[in-house]
């Protein structure tokens, strides 16, 4: 049997959490919003070197503003979070240091990534300013509409995790 | 009996799933989903693979609501629940799609509000700041132009009152154009950034409606005789001697409506009519409409029109203008709480109208304001005539110093000390007596308003007392607000004319 990693994908509404698996798991993308209640679980298997695949169980949850109401039974078993925040609507990531601070004590000791999606429709320069003066530090910057950096922000996962 | 009609009506939507403890499926009651009795939990679906971690520590229960499944292309949202039994693990699914349902329109519904909020507040957010900044453009721009307009128009003053040829009358009189229609464009583009940024602030005062009705007659009267037009005012005799409004403003609307109903029209005639509508309590309504038989404006063009610098492209027009006339008009209608209207064919001419509420003051409040006006004329011709006063002068351009300088010598009634430095004012006051101190504001080291300051605070009379006069190029109602409260007695706006500086300067002399 294939060695199987669960990653819980969370964020604020709206961010694009739901887009980015489509993209990383269908290779597309739909600009039809459609609010995700609950959650979706998708698998995707990976080559994270030559000849060794990893089976990544992907759980998409609801959004939400307050991280503090995610269901514990959900984040059961989780081996990776990414933290997904819209890099145009600045209430999804002003709290986003508390935010990461409730997934840490949900989650502790888990590799966790923090993804700024959406990066497709800012100015790099000016959304580099704005995150630093909210003292917020990335790991990726996506976009799910163009593709830009998804796989590599999966992939970078999945080998922590292996 | 009743199993046949039991099984027909009972909804199936729960079923039961036995494993053991390694996710081998040992039963399944196969309700609504197919999940059959070989193979293991994992196959399933992506979700069972939370199994392991369960199984391992599961004591009593395990609860997952709102759960994603999809099988055979058909999707279900469930609730499922894991429960510790002696052969290993009951799971129960039970399918809540419709409810769920349900409940994602809501959540949609809810969250695209919210999406589509913050979203309008961002916007909002990047448009004040564009107002901001261009309002602060508007206010360098017209500060940069106004100091070397004042030094043009003073000059050309200087220069008409010396001998001159034909040749040079000629060419000072289209000068002196130039002069106006600049200070205008610069007036009116100071009212439009005053009205957008919300900083115009209507001053309501008793004024005689037929007085300022008189004055329009007197200017357009000429202005038509010029034109081969002709000029009529009707106005209905209801309408109250005395009201109580921002007369200036009204004045500017009216006056804004005329000159572009004589831009746009070539041969008839350009009336005003000013009709009674209504009276509640002390408040009167009343029509304003301004008729021309001139070109009209044709249906797709009558809402451009009110846009800042639009104009009709017509090469017959008689004078330019800013294109601000009815730009300003609406904004200024806007603050009064009415609306431009307007009815044209092209061809025939315009209507431009509008309805506006007015105080009727109480009748004998009216009558000592308009005796106080003739009284400040008297004083005025009688200071004219007395001593000779000492003023000092605090300018550090040099243009507008050199000319206020000359045009204050000539009039006879002054002498004149200059300084150009706010530091050097207050020794320069402590050294001599001064009768007046005019002071431009924006002076180097020390600010006028700050020098002014520090007057009113000296303990000496003759100089805490001393009146003071500011001159500035940042003629926005707030900062005359500010400038005010410095202790300065009057602010004069760049740039300004001879007269209406005399006329300040003899207001506050003793």
């Amino acid at each position: 049997m294939q060695v199987s990693k669960k990653i819980v994908v969370l964020g604020h509404f709206g961010v694009g959490k739901t887009s980015l698996i489509r993209r990383f798991v269908e290779d597309s993308f739909s600009d039809n919003y459609k609010v995700s209640i609950g959650v979706h679980i998708t698998k995707k298997v990976v080559e994270i070197s030559v000849g060794h695949e990893i089976s990544l169980i992907l759980w998409d949850l609801e959004g939400t503003d307050d991280l503090k109401t995610i269901r514990d039974a959900y984040l059961l078993g989780t081996h990776g979070v990414v933290f997904v925040f819209d890099v145009t609507r600045p209430s999804t990531f002003q709290g986003l240091n508390t935010d990461l601070e409730i997934v840490k004590s949900k989650m502790p000791s888990l590799p966790l990534l923090v993804v700024g999606n959406k990066a497709d429709l800012v100015v790099k320069k000016d959304l580099e300013e704005v995150l630093s003066k909210n003292a917020i530090a990335t790991d990726f910057l996506t976009s799910a509409k163009t593709g830009d950096a998804v796989n590599d922000m999966f992939l970078k996962l999945a080998k922590l995790l292996d | 009996m009743l199993k046949k009609y039991q099984e027909a009506y009972t909804t199936k939507n729960v079923q039961f799933v036995l494993t053991d403890l390694a996710g081998n499926i040992l039963d399944s009651d196969q309700t609504f989903l197919p999940i059959n009795k070989k193979g293991t939990i994992y196959d399933v679906h992506p979700f069972f693979y939370c199994f392991s971690s369960i199984a391992t520590d599961l004591k009593t229960e395990v609860f997952f609501s709102c759960v994603h499944l999809n099988f055979d292309g058909k999707a279900y949202i469930t609730d499922i629940k894991f429960i510790k039994k002696e052969e290993g693990v009951l799971i129960i699914i039970s399918d809540y799609t419709q409810h769920y349902e349900e409940y994602q329109a809501i959540a949609q519904a809810r969250n695209e509000s919210i999406i589509n909020g913050e979203l309008i507040a961002i916007k909002n957010a990047e448009l004040e700041e564009r107002e901001k900044f261009k309002n602060s453009f508007i206010r360098n721009f017209s500060h940069e132009l106004r100091n070397p307009l004042t030094s043009i128009i003073s000059i050309t003053k200087i220069i008409s009152d010396t001998e001159l040829t034909d040749q040079q009358q000629n060419m000072l009189s289209f000068l002196k154009e130039s002069n106006a229609n600049l200070k205008l464009l610069l007036d009116d583009i100071m009212s439009i950034s005053m009205i957008s940024s919300g900083r115009l602030v209507l001053r309501n005062n008793v004024f005689s409606l037929p007085q300022m009705v008189d004055l329009i007659n007197f200017t357009y009267k000429a202005r038509a005789n010029e034109s081969d037009l002709q000029f009529d005012i009707k106005t209905d005799k209801k309408i109250p001697e005395f009201v109580e409004g921002d007369r200036l403003r009204l004045f500017q609307i009216i006056t804004n409506l005329i000159d572009n109903a004589f831009k746009y029209t070539n041969s008839g005639k350009v009336n005003l009519e000013i009709q009674f509508n209504q009276k509640r309590a002390n408040k009167i309504s009343l029509r304003f409409e301004v008729k021309d038989t001139g070109i009209g404006i044709p249906e797709d063009k009558i809402e451009s029109i009110f846009e800042s610098f639009s104009q009709l492209n017509q090469s017959s027009l008689k004078s330019k203008g800013t294109g601000l006339g009815l730009s300003i008009v609406k904004g200024l209608l806007h603050l009064m709480n009415s609306e431009i209207k307007v009815q044209s064919k092209p061809g025939k001419g315009s209507t431009f109208y509008f309805d506006i509420v007015l105080k009727q003051p109480i009748p004998n409040m009216t009558k000592p304001q308009v005796k106080m006006v003739a009284k400040k004329k008297e004083t005025i011709l009688k200071l004219r005539s007395d001593k000779k006063y000492k003023i000092l002068l605090a300018e550090d351009d040099i243009n507008v110093q050199t000319v206020l300088f000359k045009l204050l010598l000539d009039t006879k009634y002054f002498s004149i000390d200059v300084v150009s430095d706010g530091a050097l004012v207050m020794e320069q006051l402590i050294n001599n007596e001064y009768d007046l101190l005019l002071i431009d504001i924006n002076l180097p080291n020390v600010t006028g308003d700050q020098v002014a300051r520090l007057i009113r605070d000296f303990p000496f009379k003759n100089i805490k007392n001393i009146p003071i006069i500011g001159i500035t190029a940042y003629a926005f109602e707030d900062n005359l607000k500010t400038l005010k409260s410095s202790g300065m007695n009057a602010i004069l706006s760049k740039p300004f004319e001879l007269e209406e500086l005399i006329e300040i300067l003899f207001k506050y002399l003793k």
